[in-house]
């Protein structure tokens, strides 16, 4: 569990292995019923934080705003995290699915109460973020960013995501 | 213009003031960053205005990620803000390439680092070019040398555009041949450096050279006659 401050706001994140009852969360999210509503990523697909708060940033400058393209500030984050315009598409694929035992938690401008209501949400191992980038699925990062090998000679991948993010709209 | 602060982390402090844009350096997340913003011209109408900024902004980022899927060093983009007509870079900690040549040139000496990072400029040309990008302004002060890695990082694409035309190479070869005499003409001839390893790169060189040879006589600009 680890906070990092956003403009003003905070995001709370959390790194959780062996989740066991992913599909009961994806079932309360998309009801809607989730308490307190958490944002659940991929994490496989990511290498590295700076990513998400990249993303993270973008999601407070839109609900700023009142420009959000999704339904919720939160599932906002993971579709800006995907770095793609379709959003089915990257809440399957960024988000979780039935299956999905490896699970970033986030959430912005958590409360100490909502904090640990988190950590009992979840029914899985909480360990440290730092882990991100052992953990990562290089090529399933290639595929779902579109990333070839020349342009991984010149920069990390996490720099890389945040460049695919960052540029989405401009695209 | 009202610049607001509240959209970033940190402070604005101003490092350049250019005729398209400002540009700041900022903290974004946490890490060190540039704000690069084009600011509205006013003599221009307001729609008409916005268009056009909004356009070259976006063509700007487009420019620079395509460059980096080239295997072209750019900085990071952090993020792209169409509101406030701002672009958001990773801060790239080094000297720019115009300096250094500067010191080498007065001092003399280093013509080791010299050939470097002449040879690290035309096999980064030759790539944007094979690709079909034209960076539109290389100068020696848009080219930064990382200092942790000595690896030549191009910035300010807010003058590319895509074109696998040989004119259109061509005349980029010779902006930063003009560009090189007209700064840096006691380094010798490092345009011929950075020529040979472009040629090293680039599979299209002998239509590029061809064209180099015409604008060379005629300048920049084409005559249009006819």
């Amino acid at each position: 569990m680890k906070v990092f401050e956003i403009n003003g706001t905070t995001l709370t994140l959390a790194l959780f292995t062996d989740v066991t009852n992913s599909k009961e969360l994806l079932d309360a999210m998309q009801a809607g019923t989730l308490e307190p509503e958490v944002a659940f990523l991929n994490a496989s697909l990511i290498p590295d934080v700076f990513p998400v708060l990249a993303a993270a940033y973008k999601t407070q400058i839109s609900k700023s705003r009142d420009s959000l393209t999704t339904r919720t500030l939160h599932s906002e984050l993971v579709y800006n995290y995907s770095g793609s315009k379709h959003i089915t598409e990257s809440l399957k694929r960024c988000g979780i699915s039935d299956s999905s035992s490896y699970v970033l938690a986030a959430r912005f401008n958590a409360s100490p109460d909502e904090t640990k209501a988190i950590e009992k949400l979840v029914h899985g191992e909480e360990i440290n973020l730092e882990e991100l980038g052992g953990r990562a699925d290089q090529a399933l990062i290639q595929k779902h960013f579109k990333i070839t090998g020349p342009e991984l000679t010149i920069s990390s991948i996490g720099d890389t995501i945040t460049c695919r993010i960052a540029a989405r709209d401009a695209l | 213009m009202e610049i607001k602060t509240d959209s970033n982390d940190g402070s604005l402090v101003l490092i350049k003031q250019g005729a398209e844009a400002r540009v700041f350096e900022s903290t974004f997340v946490g890490r060190r960053s540039i704000v690069k913003e084009r600011f509205s011209k006013k003599y221009r109408h307001p729609s008409l205005d916005s268009k056009l900024t909004l356009k070259r902004l976006n063509a700007e980022a487009r420019c620079m990620t395509k460059a980096r899927r080239l295997a072209v060093s750019t900085p990071v983009l952090y993020a792209v803000d169409p509101i406030l007509h701002t672009l958001t870079f990773e801060y790239v900690e080094g000297r720019s390439v115009k300096d250094i040549l500067l010191e080498i040139g007065s001092s003399g000496d280093g013509s080791k680092q010299l050939k470097d990072i002449a040879m690290q400029i035309g096999v980064a040309i030759g790539k944007l070019h094979d690709g079909g990008l034209i960076h539109g302004d290389l100068t020696t002060s848009n080219m930064l040398v990382r200092s942790s890695t000595n690896e030549l990082v191009l910035i300010d694409f807010g003058l590319s555009f895509t074109s696998t035309i040989p004119e259109d190479k061509a005349v980029d070869l010779y902006v930063l041949e003009r560009a090189l005499l007209s700064m840096h003409s006691s380094c010798g001839n490092v345009m011929e450096q950075i020529l040979a390893s472009y040629r090293k790169t680039s599979k299209q060189w002998s239509s590029t050279s061809n064209k180099l040879a015409q604008v060379r006589q005629r300048g920049r600009k084409r005559t249009m006659v006819g």
